[in-house]
């Protein structure tokens, strides 16, 4: 599974950019389940929130499939994988 | 495989979306109207103009309260500082009151305003948001700030200008509610850079002439080689050139705006337009920022109905030089206000 997730805004407006790819990994089971549920809580729970002035806004990417969300308006599992990814990832 | 739409996607590309003959873009679209329109609607709930103060008139002392989130993304978080209460241990703690104290009081001294909605809204601000969290906002009701990771970027209650820029966000909020996105984005963000950086100039007693203005001078942590700061009022596109960070990337006339989708339509880029013509204006009239061109500038911004929420560059621009005549009369102002705007390449008239 590949991950992407592109980070904007914030006060610097500066764009931070990661991907991860979990083939390999050993934690790849936990980090594929992380994904899963970050994109489904978007998509069913209705997380499409109106963001704030520089907060950052969030294009998170797997498999091909993109959503986007926003601080400080964002699920426990969307803000885990965002940190995991924009730290782990190249 | 159809995005799920959000708020980066701005209202009037959603609009186009809902009618999409695409059943699962337009229903997708739609809900996310309907979900924003709701969102709106109690925005503009809050920022019905002109109306008075609830009961009695609004004090005139900051009522300001810090809250430590202790590194969760979580507001509030715990209580740890009151207004009439000792300095805290905590130099974080006492940034926060410090810069929210220096906003309430250049708001209230020079313009006459009782806080972020002229009706003495009590100031919350929440400290050590997150772990190692670079960034700082107002959440539409309070204050968020970060501890920065250290290495490119330090604590977000260092610099009072960043105070002051994210308070503004909340006297927009309500004002003009300038829509964050294109050029009225551009002109929300640098309205909060103009009273950010008055801000700062006010606490120091600096002149025009004398003021940096620059935004966040002091954020960049020690790992960014060469920047001075994020932007730069007096010289657009200069404020960093760092192998981590990149370059900045402001214009500072029309000649080089910059056209692009991301940062929902490069609002903190092409804020270094009307950013110039502030710092243009201010320096051409000589003396404090905060009081000819500062009066100017606070009276577009809060004047009611005459500026409209998707302003663009040369809306403002028209109400400036309407507000400068207003204000001063035909002299030096409005001469300046015009000379301002046609030096970055803005019409005006």
């Amino acid at each position: 599974m590949r991950i992407a997730i592109t980070r904007t805004g914030g006060f610097a407006g500066i764009e931070r950019r990661a991907e991860l790819d979990t083939t390999g990994r050993p934690d790849a089971t936990h980090v594929q389940a992380l994904a899963h549920r970050a994109l489904a809580s978007a998509a069913e729970e209705g997380t499409a929130v109106t963001g704030v002035p520089d907060g950052f806004r969030y294009e998170i990417s797997v498999d091909g499939r993109t959503i986007h969300c926003a601080d400080p308006h964002l699920t426990h599992e969307q803000r885990e994988l965002i940190r995991f990814v924009l730290k782990e990832g190249a | 495989m159809h995005p799920v739409f959000c708020t980066i996607v701005p209202p009037h590309v959603l609009d186009k979306l809902a009618q999409s003959e695409d059943p699962a873009v337009s229903e997708s679209a739609r809900r996310t109207l309907e979900h924003d329109s709701l969102q709106r609607t109690r925005r503009r709930i809050t920022t019905l103009r002109g109306v008075a103060a609830p009961t009695g008139t609004p004090s005139d002392k900051p009522e300001r309260t810090i809250y430590d989130a202790e590194h969760r993304e979580v507001a509030p978080g715990r209580k740890v500082h009151a207004e009439g209460d000792a300095p805290s241990n905590d130099t974080t703690v006492n940034r926060a009151h410090a810069g929210l104290g220096a906003t309430f009081e250049l708001f209230l001294k020079v313009y006459g305003r009782h806080s972020i909605d002229d009706a003495g809204l009590p100031l919350d601000a929440t400290v050590h948001y997150g772990e190692k969290y670079d960034n700082a906002f107002w959440d539409g009701s309070q204050m968020v700030f970060g501890d920065g990771d250290n290495d490119l970027f330090l604590d977000f209650t260092i610099p009072v200008d960043v105070i002051g820029h994210e308070l503004t966000h909340g006297v927009t909020q309500h004002t003009a509610n300038l829509e964050y996105y294109g050029q009225s984005g551009a002109l929300n963000e640098s309205v909060s850079d103009v009273f950010g950086s008055l801000i700062k100039q006010y606490a120091l007693g600096q002149s025009a002439d004398q003021a940096d203005w620059l935004i966040g001078a002091g954020l960049l942590g020690p790992n960014v080689d060469r920047g001075v700061a994020l932007r730069s009022m007096k010289a657009p596109g200069t404020a960093y050139d760092d192998d981590v960070l990149g370059k900045d990337p402001q214009p500072a006339t029309m000649d080089d705006y910059v056209r692009t989708s991301r940062d929902n339509g490069g609002v903190h880029i092409n804020s270094g337009i009307p950013n110039h013509a502030f710092y243009l204006l201010a320096t051409d009239l000589g003396g404090n920022a905060w009081e000819r061109a500062g009066k100017i500038w606070y009276a577009t911004l809060t004047g009611g109905e005459l500026l409209a929420s998707d302003a663009d560059f040369a809306e403002f621009a028209r109400l400036t030089a309407a507000s400068a005549r207003t204000l001063f009369g035909e002299g030096d102002e409005i001469q300046a206000v015009l000379k301002a705007w046609s030096s970055v390449g803005v019409p005006a008239s």
